[in-house]
């Protein structure tokens, strides 16, 4: 019988591409299962803040008292000055800043504490709210002082396009790096061989990241263009934010170009790469802050290079922060740049061995 | 570095499988030289071996610094490109400026009829046309084939074969790697024979007693059923 047939060739081919099968099938829902579980809240409950003496009178053990009150809803840290604390804001470190006045613990005297928030992170303004509402009964209730507490915006005040402009274009940048680049890198490996003896990998590998990468220039254009057509306030353009999603595509088409030729040009290495973007864009934290999600899933999302690109394009692109804010995090993007093109070329000659 | 190519004692093998067997060959001195064998016997792999796309798994491959062209069994260019655009690449990768003689290769292929058109399009034949191309317009002191004939018309193999015919006579190497020898039977000055990864015979045509009428095509084929242990009796007719 023809189906039978049919099915027992199914069932051939499928036992020659178990590797994939197995990505599809079992790594893939199991990674979706898992990372579903990394979404935790709905208002953030560990969302980190600096804790700032607002006057030279404030005592440690004031401080002490407020991390304490704070640490039921938020991330509490101690920062030593205001500028510092500033600086945090500005590099996403931290979401919000608590302002200690002194005199907390004096009866009958009152207390206004700020709640510094920055008006370009969209979604956190209305769980700073919360959160300065939530501070006030809690510190009311934990203080002998009456207790209020005042939210303040710093920065322009954002819209939650403007917001989001940022993180599509980031997706944007690692959607090309995990799929354009591997397919048309799996297309051309049917003229390897000839590339081979005329030419080399390093050589055809290097000319392909480097024009990708320029390539890439022109969806950051047409955003820019998208962002004047509706009047968004966003610096698609700002030289620093480009640099940083250049570098980080060319980090990502690195790594992408490695595992295509660490497969040798198979399809697993399509499904491993699309795999790995799939993960990068759910664990980069690139449209919520970090603080919306699990103590794990903000673990994860710091050790991803993409989640400190999200931030610099962002604070580059809606706040018009300074390139020297960021420089070790463009330093070290550079690093893993080399990293990565040091693997890259570990896979060449790996390949070249295999041949 | 040598002014030949040399294979001394090359073994390649493959999990269990013995492709190449400690072949030794010298390759060189223009000659028109022809690697003979069946299919699996070997041959792609020893042409992959003096490309340096695959590793010997023992001896040595010498390369002369001398230029190489080569042709695959496969055709390996850009697909997504046309067929001049495909020419121009590889000119610029290997350098190879002299379009009068770029411009005369590809009307000698008779390619010029497919210049625009996409190169994941054309026919065997043309796909083949166009390999070749690749591999003459860096002018190689050695040109390397391998089954450089299939898919190729019989005018297009007459034109070809003249060709290299008159490459040789310039004094280079041409080394083809074919399981016919038929066509090339006028043009070939050496002919190496393997058989499951070992040389039968590395001679040069002079030195090769065929008998009267025998075709050295028919000669190759009674060495390699010989070596098989096949009776003359159950011998096809050869054509």
């Amino acid at each position: 019988m023809s189906l039978r047939s049919l099915l027992e060739k199914e069932l051939h081919w499928s036992s020659r591409n178990a590797l994939i099968l197995v990505f599809l099938l079992l790594l893939l829902p199991a990674f979706f299962a898992g990372t579903s579980a990394l979404f935790q809240d709905a208002v953030p409950r560990s969302v980190p803040v600096a804790v700032v003496a607002e006057d030279d009178a404030v005592t440690e053990s004031d401080i002490e008292i407020i991390e304490g009150g704070l640490a039921s809803f938020t991330d509490p840290e101690r920062v030593d000055s205001r500028a510092e604390a500033d600086r945090m804001l500005e590099r996403e470190s931290v979401y919000a800043i608590v302002g200690v006045p002194d005199d907390i613990t004096t009866a009958g005297e009152s207390a206004e504490f700020t709640l510094v928030v920055d008006g370009s992170v969209v979604p956190f303004l209305s769980s700073s709210r919360v959160i300065a509402s939530l501070t006030e009964t809690e510190l009311d209730q934990l203080l002998a002082a009456d207790i209020t507490v005042e939210r303040e915006i710093v920065g322009e005040e954002k819209q939650l396009p403007e917001y989001l402009y940022p993180s599509f274009l980031m997706v944007l940048v690692i959607f090309f790096a995990f799929t354009y680049v591997p397919y048309n890198i799996k297309n051309e490996s049917v003229v390897l061989d000839r590339l081979r003896v005329e030419t080399s990998l390093e050589s055809v590998v290097l000319a392909k990241l480097v024009f990708f990468t320029i390539l890439l220039l022109f969806p950051i254009v047409v955003f820019h263009a998208g962002s004047l057509y509706y009047g968004y306030e966003v610096a698609s353009l700002a030289p620093g934010a480009v640099l940083a999603l250049l570098l980080t595509f060319l980090l990502l088409a690195t790594v992408s170009t490695t595992i295509m030729i660490l497969s040798r040009f198979s399809g697993v290495g399509l499904f491993v790469n699309v795999t790995l973007m799939l993960g990068i864009v759910a664990l980069s934290a690139l449209a919520f802050p970090i603080g919306f999600f699990s103590a794990l899933r903000t673990t994860v999302a710091q050790a991803l290079p993409t989640y400190y690109t999200m931030v610099i394009t962002r604070s580059i692109m809606l706040k018009g922060s300074e390139i020297a804010m960021f420089t070790e995090w463009y330093a070290a993007t550079v690093g893993l740049i080399v990293l990565a093109g040091l693997a890259l070329e570990g896979s060449i000659v790996y390949y070249r061995r295999r041949s | 570095m040598t002014e030949r190519i040399e294979l001394d004692d090359v073994t390649r093998e493959y999990s269990s499988v013995v492709a190449v067997d400690g072949i030794s060959l010298s390759i060189g001195d223009g000659q028109f030289h022809c690697l003979l064998g069946p299919n699996g016997s070997g041959k792609s792999t020893l042409f992959r071996l003096i490309l340096g796309l695959t590793r010997p798994s023992s001896g040595t491959v010498s390369l002369p610094s001398a230029v190489i062209g080569c042709g695959f069994q496969r055709p390996n260019f850009y697909p997504g490109l046309t067929v001049r655009e495909n020419i121009n690449v590889f000119a610029g990768v290997v350098g190879a400026e002299d379009w009068e003689w770029n411009n005369r290769v590809v009307k000698e292929l008779r390619l010029v009829r497919a210049l625009d058109r996409k190169a994941g399009e054309l026919s065997g034949g043309f796909a083949r046309k166009l390999d070749l191309t690749l591999a003459l317009i860096k002018k190689p002191d050695f040109l390397l084939l391998d089954e450089p004939l299939g898919a190729l018309d019989d005018v297009s193999t007459a034109r070809f074969l003249e060709f290299v015919d008159e490459y040789v006579d310039r004094g280079n190497t041409v080394f083809v790697s074919t399981h016919r020898v038929t066509a090339f039977e006028p043009y070939v000055d050496r002919v190496t024979v393997v058989h499951e990864g070992e040389v039968v015979f590395d001679r040069a045509t002079g030195e090769i007693d065929l008998d009267s009428e025998q075709s050295l095509q028919e000669y190759y084929v009674e060495q390699v059923l010989d070596r098989e242990g096949v009776s003359p009796a159950n011998r096809p007719p050869i054509e």
